[in-house]
């Protein structure tokens, strides 16, 4: 049976896949293969982080599960978030300079918000949630 | 699972990690200019006071700063739990860190018993202070993790590190009647084999996966590997309590360590062959870098097995672990923490405009100038122990190196400086 660590660390996988491609491609100046990346990776993140906030972390935290952390995950989101419409206007312009400064930034933001939740959050989540863990992930595959 | 204590945003003020980092640069000058006012060729001997003092600023004012400031900022997101009292700590490691090591390779270099003095009990309050406050750290993370282990275990052979240094330092002051060859040999293999090797590997487990988006370090590698390396360090340590010491332990403990190391510098290279991220970058580079070199230091020190009578070759893997394995790796860490750290406290704040991305706080073009001097000087340092120009160079080049890792933090503090002077200006 899958865990929420496992489901959800997979989840962060997948979107570092298309955030990879669409560095790679907005480097070498192909913006069209980029612009695909990068709106199937917005698309996967604004998904993953919908999971969390709607699903996860509410559900985590009325489960007597700790605030502090989550609220911390929520502020982080919305750096990346920010973060990610910068990139939007870079993408537009073709600027392949502020693209990768920007995504070199994002990277290491949303690598050490990944191992916080990796390593700490979902592990604690599969520990107050043991009981309902198979709905949880039921209704975020749904999202 | 302790739950209460997690927090997630614990990272310390910038002028933290900061003061650490930009430190640093200053004792790669000082290690030049001990190796160019030594002898004729202070590699060329291992004893040389000139070779004792350029690797102590290398070993203490160099590698002990970066990392102890790089710990302050690196244990919360790798183990979920800050440093205690982090201000309090930062001083009170940064202030008798810089002045013992500053203090040492002066008193080596001059062979001035009284400097000795002063160095070892300010060293000794330094990392007692660092130690503590890890320990503490570690004993309230909530993480079950290889990289916890680790640390501790690092932080173990840290402490026997400094506490054999101490009284190697206070024994030749004072004149002491001391085994000096087996708490030397005990000494550096703590400090190298265990506290720098053994802290690299655990936070290559999760920073080598993060900044290049490589697979994780297989599981049974990561929970087995840093255990190994350091009961076997153990237990050649406790075969030096043996009188005469056999030297076919030596043999087995050696081969045993350096075989896992190479294997570590191996598992490395393969994953970063497998990284997902394809573009440029001067971290990976320095990485790569580091791990060929511990390769390479692998099999060298396997040669000195071979054959003990050339001491020279124990000098070039000696070199080779410090110069190319631990300072390459360091380089490349700052590249990546420094302008980060800048990027968040500046974007903590809450404006999001105008803030300068990564690339714009260090540009890329001096790490890629400073991966080039570095590569120089680790090739003049392989022919350092035989060819006098070589160590000339070697000097040479870590003065350089001292002075355009000096020019690139403080970039990176004027562009912090300069943006949030603006910030402050553009507030109602």
């Amino acid at each position: 049976m899958q865990t929420i660590a496992e489901f959800m660390s997979a989840d962060h996988h997948a979107c570092d896949e298309v955030f990879a491609i669409a560095e790679q491609a907005a480097l070498a100046n192909n913006w069209s293969d980029a612009e695909t990346a990068f709106n199937k990776f917005r698309a996967a993140l604004a998904r993953h982080f919908r999971m969390e906030e709607d699903e996860l972390f509410p559900t985590l935290v009325s489960a007597g599960g700790p605030a502090g952390p989550v609220l911390v995950m929520r502020m982080e989101h919305a750096q990346m978030n920010t973060l990610i419409e910068q990139m939007a206007g870079t993408l537009a312009h073709q600027d392949a300079q502020g693209y990768g400064g920007l995504s070199e930034t994002l990277l290491i933001v949303m690598q050490q918000h990944n191992l916080k939740e990796e390593q700490m959050l979902y592990p604690i989540a599969d520990h107050f949630l043991a009981s309902q863990r198979e709905a949880l992930l039921d209704r975020m595959r749904v999202d | 699972m302790k739950t209460i204590s997690l927090s997630t945003e614990q990272a310390p003020p910038i002028s933290v990690p900061l003061r650490f980092f930009a430190a640093a640069p200053l004792f790669l000058l000082l290690a030049a200019l001990m190796l160019v006012y030594g002898a004729v060729n202070p590699f060329a001997d291992i004893h040389s006071p000139a070779l004792l003092a350029a690797t102590h600023c290398i070993t203490l004012g160099f590698m002990a700063m970066i990392m102890l400031g790089a710990m302050q900022q690196i244990l919360p997101v790798v183990i979920g739990s800050p440093m205690p009292a982090s201000r309090l700590t930062a001083w009170l490691t940064f202030l008798p860190l810089i002045f013992g090591a500053l203090l040492l390779p002066a008193g080596f270099m001059l062979g001035k018993p009284v400097l000795l003095n002063l160095a070892w009990p300010l060293l000794g309050l330094a990392f007692i202070t660092f130690i503590s406050a890890s320990l503490i750290s570690l004993a309230r993370s909530p993480a079950h993790n290889a990289t916890k282990t680790t640390i501790l275990l690092s932080i173990i052979a840290l402490g026997g590190a400094i506490a054999l240094g101490m009284l190697l330092a206070h024994g030749y002051a004072s004149g002491l009647q001391l085994p000096y060859a087996k708490l030397a040999t005990a000494h550096i293999s703590l400090a190298l084999g265990g506290w720098v090797l053994l802290l690299i590997v655990g936070v290559s487990y999760q920073v080598v996966p993060m900044f290049q988006l490589t697979p994780n370090y297989p599981k049974w590698l990561a929970r087995s590997l840093t255990p190994a390396l350091f009961i076997v360090l153990m237990l050649s340590l406790l075969s030096l309590l043996l009188e005469p010491r056999p030297y076919w332990i030596v043999i087995v403990a050696q081969s045993l360590f350096w075989f896992m190391a190479g294997c570590f510098a191996v598992a490395t290279l393969r994953l970063q062959s497998k990284r997902r991220r394809r573009v440029a970058d001067a971290t990976l580079s320095f990485f790569r870098l580091g791990m060929l070199a511990l390769l390479c230091t692998a099999l060298l020190a396997l040669a000195t097995l071979f054959f003990p009578a050339v001491d020279r070759l124990g000098t070039l893997s000696a070199v080779l672990f410090l110069l190319g394995f631990a300072m390459s790796l360091m380089h490349g860490m700052l590249y990546k923490i420094v302008p980060f750290l800048v990027w968040f406290h500046l974007f903590r704040g809450g404006v999001k405009r105008g803030i300068p991305n990564m690339k714009e706080i260090i540009p890329e073009a001096w790490m890629w100038r400073h991966l080039w001097l570095h590569r120089s000087t680790l090739l003049a340092a392989l022919f350092a122990p035989w060819w006098n120009a070589a160590a000339w160079l070697v000097a040479l080049g870590l003065l350089l190196q001292g002075m355009l890792l000096g020019y690139a933090l403080l970039i990176a503090i004027a562009v912090y400086r300069r943006t949030l002077e603006r910030i402050e200006e553009d507030l109602p």
